[in-house]
């Protein structure tokens, strides 16, 4: 099999990254500094109104894009605070 | 000269801080399965059990026993209830949130309301406070910040600060510890056999998990009604297709882009917030207040009324913040409240969504002050510059354990090279086929 150039520059990076992936992911089981109180989820919401679906709106079409995600993602990150309205 | 507003310290950010989602409970980073045996065996492990007390309803007290009016009153071990250890009678406390109606109401909350023991802490109010006994007369110091029962050394009788003075000190409420010492002992052995291989020598060395220490910790449990807004750019994808450049594939994706926004109204029951700065304060470089933070929450809904008796036995850390200060954290709270609970909503965009602008309108919040029981081991770990304090919390209702577990560098550095050094060796031999 014929390897590309970015194929073995890419294979060549995996040793150093799976150190570097070992020793965080090992630190972090131990010291737990990623944890806190997942308040999002452990409190007790009760929700009288959600609205704006109806208000959506298609501006715009991408194509050819090679992202997988929209840009600056922040839909699962919730702690993440953005321009005040 | 206008007096200087109080500061708050700089909220940690980035990779590490609690600023950060915590990861799903049981979650891993890497895939225990292609790990050596010792260290697979370590991360496999079970956790300590963790009881679930949301659904638990539990039946849940004076300083003088009611029957005989002895003062040898303490808290029956494992229960909510009192127990008079002169005649034995024993008598339930009555719980807060039936009492003051703390459960209900919710909806309509309007302004701050703030409970009594929750009152803004008077600046002249002191912690030691001195008081008469009962029995013989003698004066009695107590000291707010540690303790809130002493006996009075001439005629044996118990003292309890249950009236409530404005140092911050005597809370609206008490949680009584339900985990009981010997069980947070076998958590917190559980938990660190579990974090053996790499952990720092000194630390294994010297740990005694006996030495546990049940702790009240002074917290603020807030209920809230809000409305919130945000608004952004949603994608949704319409195709994806491949194409060959060179000889490589490369996936591209065409989407349609939408305008969202979302209003949500709602309501927030029993939010705990710490209302001491020292706990509060939970940056990962310089403490290890996190851990103490992720053992919330606590079966607040069953808390009682407050009486000293049932700090007999454990020490307490007196609340020194305001409703004031707890109004920022209070504010962004809510506001990723709001955003997690707008998440389901906007599914449709499977290209995710990027919020831009948002805000929070508090409507109503109602305030209670709260004793909740931690169980704490700490570890000094010495360093130039002071060192670091590691915790390892349980917490005194739900057994939920998390700790913070001091590393040995070296061994670890090591172990990670050595793993990079076989994968890189598997790379090269990959390459060289």
């Amino acid at each position: 099999m014929e390897l590309h150039g970015d194929a073995i520059l890419l294979l060549l990076a995996l040793g150093p990254a799976g150190a570097v992936g070992f020793y965080w992911a090992m630190y972090r089981h131990y010291r737990n500094t990623d944890k806190s109180h997942a308040f999002e989820h452990e409190t007790t919401v009760e929700v009288l109104a959600l609205t704006g679906a109806e208000a959506d709106r298609k501006i715009d079409e991408i194509r050819g894009t090679r992202s997988p995600r929209i840009q600056g993602d922040n839909v699962g990150n919730h702690r993440q605070r953005v321009q005040p309205m | 000269m206008a007096p200087h507003p109080p500061t708050r310290p700089p909220e940690p950010t980035g990779p590490g801080s609690p600023q950060d989602m915590p990861p799903a409970p049981g979650q891993h980073p890497l895939d225990p399965s292609k790990l050596p045996q010792p260290i697979r065996d370590e991360l496999v492990a079970p956790d300590p059990a963790a009881i679930d007390t949301s659904a638990k309803e539990l039946r849940d007290g004076l300083n003088h026993c009611p029957k005989c009016g002895s003062t040898e009153v303490r808290q029956r071990p494992g229960s909510d209830r009192l127990i008079c250890l002169y005649c034995r009678h024993e008598w339930t406390a009555t719980r807060v949130e039936e009492a003051f109606g703390l459960g209900e109401g919710i909806a309509d909350l309007r302004g701050t309301q703030i409970a009594s023991g929750a009152r803004d802490i008077a600046a002249d109010a002191a912690s030691l406070r001195s008081f008469k006994c009962d029995g013989c007369g003698a004066e009695v110091v107590i000291n707010t910040d540690t303790a809130m029962t002493a006996r009075c050394h001439w005629c044996r009788h118990v003292l309890g600060v249950n009236e409530q003075i404005a140092n911050g000190a005597v809370p609206d409420a008490v949680l009584p510890f339900h985990i009981m010492k010997d069980d947070a002992v076998t958590r917190i052995r559980q938990f660190v056999n579990k974090r053996r291989l790499f952990a720092l020598k000194a630390f294994k060395d010297e740990f005694t998990p006996e030495n546990v220490v049940g702790v009240y910790l002074p917290y603020m449990v807030v209920d809230a009604r809000g409305s919130a807004d945000a608004a952004g750019l949603g994608e949704i994808e319409t195709r994806r297709y491949t194409r060959d450049e060179g000889k490589q594939k490369q996936t591209y994706y065409d989407a349609d882009v939408w305008r969202v926004q979302r209003h949500v109204e709602f309501t927030v029951d029993d939010l705990p917030l710490e209302s001491s700065a020292k706990r509060g304060n939970l940056d990962t470089r310089t403490n290890t207040h996190n851990v103490i933070n992720t053992i919330l929450p606590f079966d607040t809904k069953n808390a009682v009324k407050w009486n000293a008796s049932y700090l007999v036995g454990y020490t307490s850390e007196k609340r020194d913040r305001d409703v004031q200060h707890l109004m920022p954290r209070m504010h962004e709270q809510m506001l990723s409240i709001a955003r997690a609970q707008m998440q389901p909503s906007v599914r449709r965009y499977d290209r995710g969504v990027r919020w831009e602008r948002e805000r929070m309108d508090l409507k109503g919040t109602r305030w209670v002050a709260m004793y909740l029981p931690v169980w704490l081991y700490a570890y000094h770990q010495p360093e130039p510059g002071g060192g670091l304090l590691h915790y390892i919390a349980v917490n005194g209702r739900t057994g939920e354990t998390m700790g913070s577990v001091p590393v040995q560098q070296w061994k670890l550095v090591l172990a990670a090279l050595s793993i990079g050094t076989v994968v890189e060796a598997l790379a090269l031999w990959f390459i060289a086929r």
